[in-house]
């Protein structure tokens, strides 16, 4: 009886969360205009997403700027969180990671008008580029803090007996450290990549000369009410997801049935 | 990490491809090379065949950006970096930017479609001569209600939405200068009064109002009035264009005895480079054959009279979203007016919120 309610309970939330997707996605089929009838089936919106040649360029923009972004990010957060944890004394750890912190919770506005003013300033034009640098600076705090975690549960004692074995510094961090933050290296990037794909406040201040992403392009469009065709991008790009997940959780799959077979060769 | 650096390689070589991509689709759409037109427009506010058009007639290839609102449009323009040829501000904007030394003179000898435009919309308060606007849109605030529950003789006039038989009835857009402009309105006072005694008067009359009123939302209302939920609302012109399209019992009223009338205009902004385009857009977009085909798409009233004649009949005469000659004459635009004057409407307007 208890196993039957918990799973009501979670088939209930699922399709709370799930429901507005599916409603979009349904609607992206309808032969009207807006979203508050049904008017039978048609692939007509997505003929227009795809003959139209500024979204499609928009979606791969926003789709670089969030990869190439998030990935230095990582980088350049991974290696932060390292020198932190390296930091020995005390005052000084707190206060990095202190300014990491408040860089996390100040609202995107503010830092969104400030980097518009900075780059102004420095005469860097405003495009791919800004666009790029700004999301890097607002990811990394986001990666330090997923990093810092995986690295504080390292025991001292596993460093010391690869030094022992004669590990240099290169292979520690290659063969000890990095496979084993790796799972927060990761969660770190997704994490990224999700605030840089869904960003409007920030991007919206340091795009310009022609460079736009999907977030601003479609907060711009509030005006005039949303059209379908952004419904059909939106079941796309929830298609695309749903394969990545699915793609991921294969090469999962495989690579864990290989480690599993070279186990039984070994033994 | 052999791991880790392969995935980095994978990620590189995604983006390498995406950079490609879209390098590809902006040539294709062709948006490289100098002869270029960079138009800042509300999102989804030109009807997009129109700049094939006059990409394939003219060979200057348009970059559409978008924003949306007035206020964050004026924020990257004055802050600098951009390049926007050609920007579209609401009247009152137009001021604040003329005002802010942000726009560059129309060169009237260069338009060749001035004379298509109806007189009734140059000349405003906003940008007397039309020195640096050329207009858009423009629309109205009116009364929308649903047949269903309102005959169409009880709404005619502000006046009667204070009658008693629409208790709880009514949902008014949240702007504090359109509801007290209509308050002003109905008490035979200008739009633009900044005499703080008649402000006080036009907030007791809306006071008077507050029995009347479901609620005070924004674009929520397009959402309510399209399901049936109100019976009367007071909004724009363009969004009650919206709300007609999606429900065939909702009908749009200007009472005669005067309204706001906004315009939309295009502008060009001081850091505009592409003056031969520029000019050549401008007209392109004043040819009645094209304007007409924008207010098609858009739905929203053209300017441009040569234009409107162009129009199928029933959008032409529609009464509702083109007025009579008499209504548009008692049509008032908001004037530009100081945040200390703007600050007393909002006060005013904000008594009334609490009252209610």
């Amino acid at each position: 009886m208890k196993r039957h309610l918990a799973h009501t309970y979670l088939i209930l939330v699922f399709v709370i969360l799930y429901a507005p997707i599916l409603f979009l996605i349904v609607y992206s089929f309808s032969q009207g205009d807006t979203m508050t009838n049904y008017h039978g089936f048609t692939w007509r919106h997505y003929q227009t997403l795809f003959t139209d040649a500024r979204m499609l360029a928009i979606v791969a923009n926003t789709l670089l700027v969030a990869l190439l972004s998030s990935l230095i990010a990582t980088i350049i957060g991974t290696l932060g969180a390292l020198s932190i944890n390296r930091t020995t004394k005390r005052v000084t750890r707190e206060s990095l990671l202190t300014l990491n912190n408040v860089l996390m919770v100040s609202p995107d506005v503010i830092i969104g008008a400030s980097f518009l003013i900075f780059f102004t300033m420095l005469k860097i034009p405003l495009g791919f580029g800004s666009v790029l640098m700004s999301h890097i600076a607002f990811e990394i705090p986001i990666v330090v803090l997923m990093v810092l975690p995986r690295l504080r549960e390292m025991s001292a004692a596993m460093l010391d007996a690869a030094e022992d074995l004669g590990a240099t510094t290169r292979q520690l961090l290659s063969r000890v450290i990095l496979p084993f933050i790796s799972p927060g290296i990761f969660a770190g990037f997704f994490m990224a990549l999700t605030y840089s794909l869904d960003d409007f406040a920030v991007t919206f201040f340091v795009t310009g000369n022609g460079f736009s992403t999907l977030s601003v392009e479609i907060y711009s469009r509030a005006r005039q009410g949303i059209n379908l065709e952004i419904n059909a991008l939106s079941g796309v790009m929830f298609l695309f997801s749903l394969l990545l997940v699915g793609g991921y959780y294969w090469i999962q799959q495989a690579s864990q049935k290989r480690k599993h077979r070279r186990r039984e060769v070994a033994s | 990490m052999k791991r880790l650096v392969s995935l980095v390689v994978a990620l590189l070589a995604i983006c390498g491809l995406l950079a490609y991509t879209s390098h590809q689709l902006e040539r294709t759409s062709g948006s490289t090379g100098a002869k270029v037109l960079n138009l800042y427009n509300w999102g989804d506010y030109i009807d997009p065949s129109l700049i094939t058009k006059f990409q394939k007639e003219t060979g200057y290839h348009v970059n559409v950006e978008t924003f949306d609102s007035n206020e964050a449009m004026y924020t990257k323009i004055n802050q600098g970096g951009t390049h926007y040829d050609l920007a579209v501000p609401s009247e009152y904007m137009v001021a604040k930017m003329k005002r802010a030394h942000l726009l560059k003179p129309l060169d009237k000898r260069r338009l060749t479609g001035w004379q298509n435009f109806d007189s009734q919309f140059l000349n405003q308060s906003f940008d007397r001569g039309n020195r640096y606007s050329m207009p858009y849109f423009w629309g109205t605030l009116g009364i929308v209600y649903n047949d269903k529950f309102v005959k169409a003789s009880q709404v005619q006039h502000w006046q009667d939405l204070w009658s008693p038989q629409f208790r709880d009835k009514i949902m008014l857009i949240d702007s504090a200068r359109d509801i007290m402009g209509m308050s002003l309105v109905t008490l035979n006072k200008s739009m633009n009064t900044t005499n703080p005694a008649t402000l006080l008067a036009a907030e007791r009359k809306l006071n008077q109002l507050a029995p009347n009123v479901k609620a005070i939302v924004a674009d929520e209302i397009k959402m309510y009035m399209t399901q049936n939920e109100a019976p009367l609302a007071v909004d724009w012109s363009g969004e009650a264009a919206e709300m007609l399209a999606n429900n065939p019992h909702l009908h749009y009223v200007v009472p005669s005895e005067g309204s706001n009338l906004w315009i939309d205009n295009l502008v060009i902004p001081k850091t505009a480079q592409h003056t031969d385009a520029i000019y050549a857009f401008l007209n392109f977009m004043s040819r009645p054959e094209n304007a007409a085909q924008n207010a098609e798409y858009i739905g929203y009233a053209t300017p441009n009279r040569q234009a409107k004649a162009l129009l199928p009949k029933a959008i032409r005469n529609d009464r509702q979203f083109y007025p009579t000659q008499t209504t548009i004459k008692h049509l008032q635009v908001y004037q530009d007016l100081s945040p200390a004057k703007v600050a007393l409407y909002n006060d005013r307007y904000l008594e009334f919120k609490m009252h209610h």
